[in-house]
């Protein structure tokens, strides 16, 4: 499997920032608390191996206290809750996400009109 | 690399003198086991990783390498612990023997312009360590700090008097020669006794490198010394 050395080097910085003050960021000691063998981290972190599943990514961005869904989009993967989310609606769901690509909105209106849902201001 | 002669007793001090330093850092490490890793990524701020080291170095036995100025450390992916428990032992005392080399011989590859370019331009490390040079002075001198590292002189004597109630010496004669028989050994290999395999266990080594290093602290005796020697 091809590796992806962004994803891998961003681990990698992360975790060495942390270690230095807390030993729990060492590579045993992290690559324990997420489930996988120290030599797949480290063969992730050297962009040997392709980057683990979204899942596992989440659990990391956690411990390392970082947002998932940069790390998500590293490794070109999507949050596994994001299906759940359309799912639930799919039909409106997919039909608000699908004209937001049309009309060509940038993430700065995305942005906005997710700042106004969140402040309660339904449309 | 031609290293200068060191004392051991220079080389106990120097892992004695780094297992301190880590302690006013992160907590004084009293009980083992020595948080090797931690010293070597938290403490020594290093790199440390796995990967297949005999293909990559293209040498059948290779356990570990030191590259100083990127300061990364890669051990052979098949001592990785968290795949084989087993391989523990060897794990750490290769990771402490790379402590070893860093604490004691990173500054003939800082200071010598020589060694600092040619490192510099290639992707070799500047130490590699091999089963088969165990006797270069180097890699003895590794080997003599990752001992001391792991198994600090006073931690060993607490944890024998623990066990024992005492600081009285063992002699593993019989046994040796019973293992010995029963596994069918030749003279020159040593077969770890009870006592070195279960404090093994507690300070995370194997049971060979424990008996060797209670052997070498008087702790235990492989010859009977006989009641008459030092009386008559």
């Amino acid at each position: 499997m091809p590796g992806n050395k962004e994803f891998g080097e961003r681990i990698r910085q992360l975790r060495e920032a942390k270690k230095k003050a807390d030993p729990k960021f060492s590579l045993r000691q992290f690559a324990a608390a997420v489930d996988v063998s120290a030599t797949y981290l480290s063969k992730v972190e050297t962009g040997q191996f392709a980057p683990p599943a979204a899942e596992t990514i989440k659990k990391m961005a956690k411990l390392l206290g970082t947002d998932a869904d940069e790390l998500l989009a590293l490794a070109k993967k999507t949050d596994p809750e994001l299906g759940n989310i359309i799912r639930e609606q799919p039909k409106a769901m997919a039909d608000f996400l699908r004209t937001a690509r049309e009309k060509g909105l940038t993430a700065e209106d995305i942005q906005k009109i997710t700042e106004k849902i969140r402040q309660g201001k339904k449309p | 690399m031609k290293v200068k002669y060191m004392k051991v007793e220079d080389i106990e001090a120097a892992a004695l003198c780094l297992l301190a330093e880590y302690g006013r850092k992160f907590g004084p490490v009293e009980k083992p086991p020595v948080p090797v890793e931690e010293i070597l990524e938290s403490h020594l701020g290093l790199n440390l990783g796995f990967d297949d080291l005999p293909k990559m170095l293209k040498a059948p036995d290779v356990l570990g390498a030191t590259w100083v100025r990127d300061r990364r450390v890669l051990i052979d992916q098949s001592l990785d612990p968290s795949v084989h428990t087993v391989k523990e032992g060897r794990y750490r005392f290769t990771v402490a023997h790379e402590v070893g080399h860093w604490e004691l011989h990173r500054h003939h590859f800082l200071d010598n312009p020589a060694q600092a370019s040619l490192f510099e331009t290639t992707p070799e490390p500047s130490i590699v360590c091999r089963t088969s040079s165990r006797k270069d002075p180097m890699e003895w001198q590794a080997d003599a700090f990752s001992g001391y590292l792991l198994m600090p002189k006073e931690m060993v004597f607490s944890a024998w008097k623990e066990r024992n109630g005492s600081l009285d010496h063992y002699v593993a004669e019989k046994e040796i020669a019973g293992l010995s028989a029963r596994w069918g050994l030749a003279e020159d290999e040593r077969p770890a006794v009870d006592i070195a395999r279960r404090m093994a266990l507690d300070f995370k080594v194997s049971g060979q490198a424990m008996q060797i290093r209670l052997i070498g602290l008087g702790l235990i005796k492989t010859e009977d010394p006989g009641p008459g020697l030092f009386s008559g």
